[in-house]
């Protein structure tokens, strides 16, 4: 093994021995060059270099960027919090919701947030327990849609109360009365998920930051050298330091795992158990959680197309192995979907209950049924379409529109279970289609947010895990396996 | 008796300094006096050093069990302080008490857990200290303790073993 700080010896060929003229050396070589630029893990560049990409990557802003920022500050300005304002001060009478629609935009957009969050500890967690080397470059990319993605999912769920001064009747305590909050309610269990995910995935999101909060520390001056002074908390290096930090991701790793599935499951079941028709399912657990990861993991497509064409570097970093790798998870996970989906469908079909069925026929033939049809199309038409085909998979443009396309049809997906099944009722003198009033502007406020706070991010910290990529780096070598290359893992974790 | 010193060798690769070392070893010095900096985690066995305990999972453990509790108080404790009957279920349901119980211990093993990383590693370090800025470029510092007599020795051996440089270190603000 070798750990070095210049390109690993084996994996590059060196100048002037590039071969003796030989067809077959000259077919060896066009394949070893062609690996080299497939496989981030058989392209090393030293670590000074690769430390001084990822610092120029969050350096680099022309105007166009802070153009975009203040645009998405001004919607964060006057569509969330001006918006929100006025949402206080008149009351939940200025939003669309009235009955039977209690639950209108603001709960889809709970339900989204926290499908979005569910990217960033599939990439990280699950593919970090199974050692999938594909990961190393996006994982924190990943884990910060995670953390970003749940500040949007509370912030709904504060929007959804209404009285939001209330909000601390929800922390376990006793209030005035010694009334303690009812842990019966599916609602509590959600609060208390989302406050352990959240506060988890933070923490998992800064540990492995930490190695690289100190590599950029040992480059820069002014207020940067303090902020990363204080990120890197003092980490030098050391064994030790190294052995309490991995022991710990590992924790993580496998903890945050069942935290992930438990917190998907809960917010299905806020609505699950409910005795009401499109709500009451014993599928909806694994459902929203394969809901949550679709979205995600697509969401993670469009993100990395953003990074790698808007920042310095990223192709290096960011290559179509990780678009194709990533357009297959999305595929088998739409495949998933569906069968959910499915499944969910045929019961109430089947079972013949009157408002069921009536709810069935309202999806598929109501005012809102081009809502139902985009999330067809869009969560299974659409990929299934697309991503069977590598050279497709292999397109940044396209794995973006994918990533568009998937979250437009799990939006439609929250909206047809939250606002449209909610319109259908046992009492259907009360009927009425929910139209969204001030949760329009507050939502695309909220979508601003999410863009302003990455951005924002993009520039304060490496999104670049730069010392897992060295050390996948480190482990990656090519073995001569009769005539052919073939790509060998050392066991080096 | 002589007075120590520190000095800090740098290597470009592992396999040099697992060299350096052995040799340093060879000198008589212990792996008390040794330190290792590196860019990214290189098992101790690679290098030829002492296996490192960490207490991090016994920190997480105590605060599974502390979270563990504080869901059970939730569930079964808070009901006695004040009992609430909601229709149909009992005062101490054990399908929410599994669902909260859950969620605290997860969230008592991972917050003690980060915390213990913070206790073990004596985070924040903000002292001044022995440290090598070229580790995050990717190499390898040993830095070596030893009495001044020992001075030419050790950086001869240092050097033999393929360090880049070998030089005295003064602790300073990382």
């Amino acid at each position: 093994m070798a750990v070095t700080a210049n390109p690993l010896p084996h994996a590059h060929p060196s100048p002037g021995n590039t071969g003796t003229g030989k067809p077959e050396e000259a077919g060896a070589h066009h394949e070893e060059h062609e690996n080299h630029s497939e496989h981030l893990m058989l392209d090393p560049k030293p670590r000074g270099e690769m430390n001084a990409m990822a610092m120029e990557s969050m350096l680099s802003t022309n105007w166009k960027f802070w153009v975009v920022i203040v645009i998405l500050a001004v919607i964060v300005g006057y569509g969330f919090f001006y918006q929100w304002a006025i949402l206080i001060i008149e009351g939940q009478g200025v939003a669309g919701v009235t009955r039977p629609d209690y639950w209108g935009l603001f709960l889809v957009d709970v339900v989204f947030w926290i499908g979005i969050s569910h990217a960033g500890t599939f990439i990280s967690a699950i593919l970090r327990v199974m050692k999938v080397e594909a990961r190393r470059p996006f994982t924190r990319a990943a884990e910060l849609m995670t953390t970003f993605g749940l500040v949007q999912a509370g912030l709904s769920v504060f929007l959804h109360l209404g009285r939001v001064w209330l909000t601390y009747w929800m922390i376990p305590l006793p209030n005035q009365r010694t009334l303690w909050p009812d842990f019966h309610s599916p609602l509590m269990w959600d609060f208390m998920a989302i406050t352990t995910y959240l506060l988890s995935s933070t923490m998992y999101l800064f540990l492995p930051l930490i190695p690289d909060a100190a590599m950029a520390r040992d480059r820069s001056t002014g207020w940067r050298k303090l902020f990363y002074r204080v990120l890197a908390l003092g980490f030098r290096g050391s064994e030790r330091e190294w052995k309490h930090l991995g022991t710990a991701m590992n924790i993580f790793a496998v903890a945050i795992i069942p935290v992930m599935f438990s917190v998907h499951t809960i917010v299905s079941w806020d609505f699950a158990m409910a005795s009401r028709p499109g709500w009451s399912s014993t599928v909806f657990g694994p459902y929203f959680v394969i809901g949550a990861l679709h979205s995600g993991i697509s969401a993670v497509l469009l993100v990395l197309f953003i990074i790698r064409s808007t920042m310095k570097h990223m192709e290096y970093f960011l290559r179509l192995e990780h678009f194709d790798f990533l357009g297959k998870l999305s595929l088998v996970i739409s495949m998933a979907w569906a069968y959910f989906y499915f499944n969910d469908y045929i019961v109430p079909w089947y079972g013949g209950d009157v408002a069921d069925k009536e709810l069935l026929h309202f999806q598929e033939h109501g005012p809102a049924a081009w809502i139902w049809y985009t999330m067809l199309i869009c969560n299974i038409a659409i990929p299934w379409l697309i991503l069977w085909n590598k050279n497709w998979r292999r397109t940044p443009w396209l794995m973006a529109f994918i990533g568009i396309a998937v979250n437009i049809g799990m939006y439609a997906e929250r909206y047809i279970i939250v606002p449209v099944s909610v319109t259908v009722t046992r009492s259907p003198f009360i009927a009425r289609l929910y139209e969204a009033a001030i949760e329009i502007p507050i939502t695309i406020g909220m979508f601003a947010f999410f863009l302003l706070l990455y951005m924002l991010a993009s520039r304060l910290i490496p999104l670049i895990p730069i010392w897992e990529v060295e050390e996948g780096q480190a482990a990656h070598s090519l073995q001569k396996v009769g005539k052919a290359d073939i790509v060998t893992l050392s066991e080096l974790e | 008796m002589s007075e120590n010193f520190t000095l800090v060798a740098l290597f470009q690769d592992v396999n040099h300094a697992a060299e350096g070392i052995g040799k340093l070893h060879e000198l008589g010095i212990d792996d008390h006096h040794i330190d290792v900096l590196s860019g990214i985690p290189i098992k101790g066995s690679i290098l030829g050093r002492p296996h490192f305990k960490t207490n991090v999972p016994r920190i997480g453990m105590v605060g599974a069990g502390l979270g563990l509790c504080l869901g059970l108080f939730f569930l079964q404790g808070t009901p006695l302080l004040y009992p609430l009957h909601v229709g149909g279920q009992g005062l101490f349901p054990l399908p929410p008490t599994l669902i909260i119980s859950f969620e605290m211990t997860m969230l008592g093993l991972m917050g003690f857990s980060f915390l213990g990383v913070f206790i073990e590693s004596s985070f924040p370090a903000f002292d001044a200290t022995h440290y090598a800025p070229e580790v995050s470029d990717g190499k390898i510092a040993v830095f070596c303790n030893c009495p001044t007599d020992l001075q030419e020795q050790v950086t001869n051996a240092l050097t033999a073993a393929g360090a880049e440089s070998v030089r005295p270190v003064e602790a300073h603000l990382p």
